[in-house]
């Protein structure tokens, strides 16, 4: 998909005046952020705090060993039997999956879920060389059927209601109508199962790789992970450099503590962990395994202070907990990842220029840090993206003049006193509607009436109170 | 010219070396519970599955039988790799014929497990000579049979086996699954269905070791 975050304003806006999205959102991320509070805290407060520190501190000492882990991760996996191979970019992650694709003769390929293909615009490639894709996580393949990116990264088509669906399948695969979500999900199984079944490749994500024992970890409830990676004869995993976990140990502590944290779940359906190739003496299984270690500006950010982002797991509680994220959804953040972790990483992996108004997406109430599984301190971080396009003038001129003129004021208790007793003249000469028609105080109104300012201000008072007293 | 692979490491290797974060005291997800077998039966069926307490191999096959109905071909592990005594005998009685494990047409697919969590009521498969990875995603009903023996408290002390057995048995198996109930999946307004691609339906055979 073509990044827009810099339209946040526009698609915000029009999210907000869409009543079915923010129902269906809210409806969504409330009973997620609910679940996810029941399972955490399960043995009582202070043990889910401790199990969010365990997961942090796995990640944290995953971070500060990065290249040696990755390096052990590779040779393990190898011994494994795993052909392993790095991209740089966007650009190199395509060349080296249709490379692949050609050498093995493939023609049909299954996907489950993987952010990391979205971020590459995988599918839009393998589609104009040729190839057959199908995703088949069901939300992605509702998306997919609807031509729209996914709108939130663990449950990507939460923006969708029953109806829209069922239209959807009804008109593009023929169901016969029901408004039944059981039986509609029967229909896309008996689908799916046949492209399961006829795939040369399977591509898959991946949420873990155990450097210890060269092990590749999935995590989905659906079973459409264990599909891809079990019946077509080759397997490519994208995984982004970062997804290095040093123990089975960690992988232990990480997946449930993902589990709990994304769906609310002790454990998801299916957690499984891959060594490799089918064994000679096994009887199911790819022949051939492939994982692509993904940079794409992930080691630019590993060289910055929001290094700490990269211990991110994907679980999706920030964006279930987040007040913006609930009321303009996740298309308005224009990219593939949205929320507050959307609002940080889209502009250190896109560039700040390319998201410029991510930064502000966000009331700063601090929600996202306190639920995060990894306590990662995304607030600071959005306020030093803030300080960043303050310093290299990003902001529009008015902007920076309006506040420029602010700082002057605050700075002198004269000129201070003087325009407080001017806006007080002035806003008596308002009209009722509290609205100002014209220039950028018209656009600050349109969602908030101008206050009534005191007749008299504080330090007008105080002279007169003294005065008296003499 | 530097490989995609050199460049990205020597990247990740100009980071100025930080200090190690703390150890932290390192606790399990689920705290070990005092009595693993009815621990294992609540959560499981919790999570949807049927779990049938089974008084010994007879009644585990009669419960077996019953599942598998009318059908004449099931997916199953090889029975020697399953703890149930007489089960190929029992099979080939009945005329119950054991299918391709990539046969996406049978209803039935019979297992045994590596283990089982009693904290969480998860099952542990590892795929092996006899033990087709399949058998537990293909088809709409999953048997499996666990005996008491196989209950670990929790997922910990599962990893915690692993490594002491040196984790090359962990590594030989190229798939090990944790299954923790039927597939399911809420993407359709949030509404949970089960059996979204895998089994609709976890079928528990729970046995006392030996019988």
């Amino acid at each position: 998909m073509t990044p827009t975050p810099n339209a946040f304003h526009h698609a915000a806006r029009r999210a907000l005046h869409d009543p079915a999205l923010t129902a269906a959102v809210a409806n969504a991320t409330n009973t997620a952020a609910y679940k996810r509070r029941l399972a955490l805290f399960a043995f009582g407060h202070e043990h889910g705090e401790a199990m969010r520190q365990q997961a942090a501190e796995a990640r944290r000492r995953t971070l500060a060993r990065l290249p040696q882990l990755l390096e052990q991760a590779e040779a393990q996996m190898q011994a494994n039997g795993i052909h392993v191979l790095w991209a740089q970019d966007s650009a190199e992650v395509r060349e080296q999956v249709i490379r692949i694709a050609r050498q093995h003769g493939v023609r049909r390929i299954a996907k489950s879920k993987s952010m990391v293909s979205e971020e590459v615009e995988l599918n839009h490639a393998l589609e104009a060389d040729g190839f057959e894709v199908l995703e088949t996580d069901l939300g992605e393949f509702i998306i997919q059927l609807a031509g729209e990116p996914p709108s939130h990264i663990v449950t990507p088509v939460i923006h969708k209601s029953k109806e829209m669906i069922r239209d959807l399948f009804v008109e593009r695969l023929a169901m016969p109508p029901t408004d039944d979500a059981t039986e509609m999900t029967r229909f896309a199984r008996e689908h799916l199962r046949k492209g399961f079944l006829a795939a040369d490749m399977g591509i898959s994500g991946g949420n873990f790789i155990v450097a210890e024992t060269g092990t590749l970890c999935l995590v989905t409830n659906e079973g459409n992970g264990r599909m891809v990676t079990s019946l077509p004869p080759l397997h490519v995993a994208l995984v982004g450099i970062e997804k290095i976990v040093e123990t089975l140990d960690d992988y232990v502590t990480l997946t449930q503590v993902l589990s709990r944290s994304a769906t609310g779940q002790a454990m998801s359906v299916y957690s499984h962990m891959i060594n490799g190739p089918r064994r000679p003496d096994e009887q199911n299984g790819p022949d051939h395994v492939y994982v692509i270690l993904v940079d794409n500006g992930r080691s630019r950010i590993y060289n910055s202070s929001y290094a700490e982002v990269l211990t991110c797991i994907r679980c999706g509680s920030c964006l279930n907990i987040c007040p913006v994220y609930e009321a303009v959804g996740g298309h308005s953040y224009g990219w593939v990842y949205p929320g507050p972790i959307g609002a940080v990483i889209t502009p250190l992996l896109l560039g700040l220029d390319r998201a410029t108004p991510l930064p502000y997406a966000s009331s700063l109430c601090g929600a996202c840090k306190e639920v995060c599984p990894v306590d990662i301190d995304l607030p600071r971080m959005l306020l030093d993206l803030r300080h960043e396009l303050v310093q290299q003038k990003k902001q529009p001129l008015l902007w920076r003049a309006g506040l420029r003129g602010w700082a002057l004021m605050a700075r002198s208790p004269r000129l201070f006193g003087l325009v407080a007793r001017l806006g007080a003249l002035g806003s008596r000469l308002l009209p009722k509607r509290r609205k100002l028609p014209i220039g950028p105080l018209g656009a600050w109104t349109q969602s908030r009436a101008v206050p009534d300012l005191a007749p008299q201000s504080f330090h007008q008072w105080w002279a007169s109170r003294t005065k008296e007293g003499e | 010219m530097m490989s995609s692979r050199e460049l990205i490491l020597r990247r990740l290797k100009s980071h100025p070396a930080g200090s190690l974060p703390g150890p932290v005291e390192r606790r399990a997800m689920v705290p070990e519970p005092a009595d693993l077998c009815a621990a294992f039966v609540e959560q499981a069926q919790k999570l949807s599955c049927i779990v049938h307490r089974c008084e010994d191999a007879v009644d585990t096959l009669d419960r077996l039988l019953s599942i598998i109905g009318e059908d004449r071909r099931i997916l199953s592990w090889d029975p020697h790799c399953i703890p149930l005594a007489g089960l190929a005998d029992v099979l080939r009685e009945a005329g119950i014929e054991i299918a391709p494990s990539h046969d996406a047409s049978v209803r039935v697919g019979v297992t045994g497990v590596d283990a089982a969590v009693a904290g969480t009521g998860s099952l542990i498969l590892a795929s092996g000579p006899g033990k087709a990875r399949l058998v537990s995603l293909l088809p709409f009903v999953h048997v499996a049979v666990v005996t008491e023996d196989q209950l670990v408290p929790n997922f910990e002390a599962w990893a915690a086996r692993q490594r002491a057995a040196g984790l090359a048995g962990f590594r030989q198996a190229s798939h090990t699954t944790v299954i923790s109930g039927p597939s399911r999946t809420a993407d359709i307004a949030m509404e949970l269905v089960l059996g979204a691609h895998g089994p609709a339906e976890v079928q528990l055979l729970l046995c006392v070791a030996g019988a």
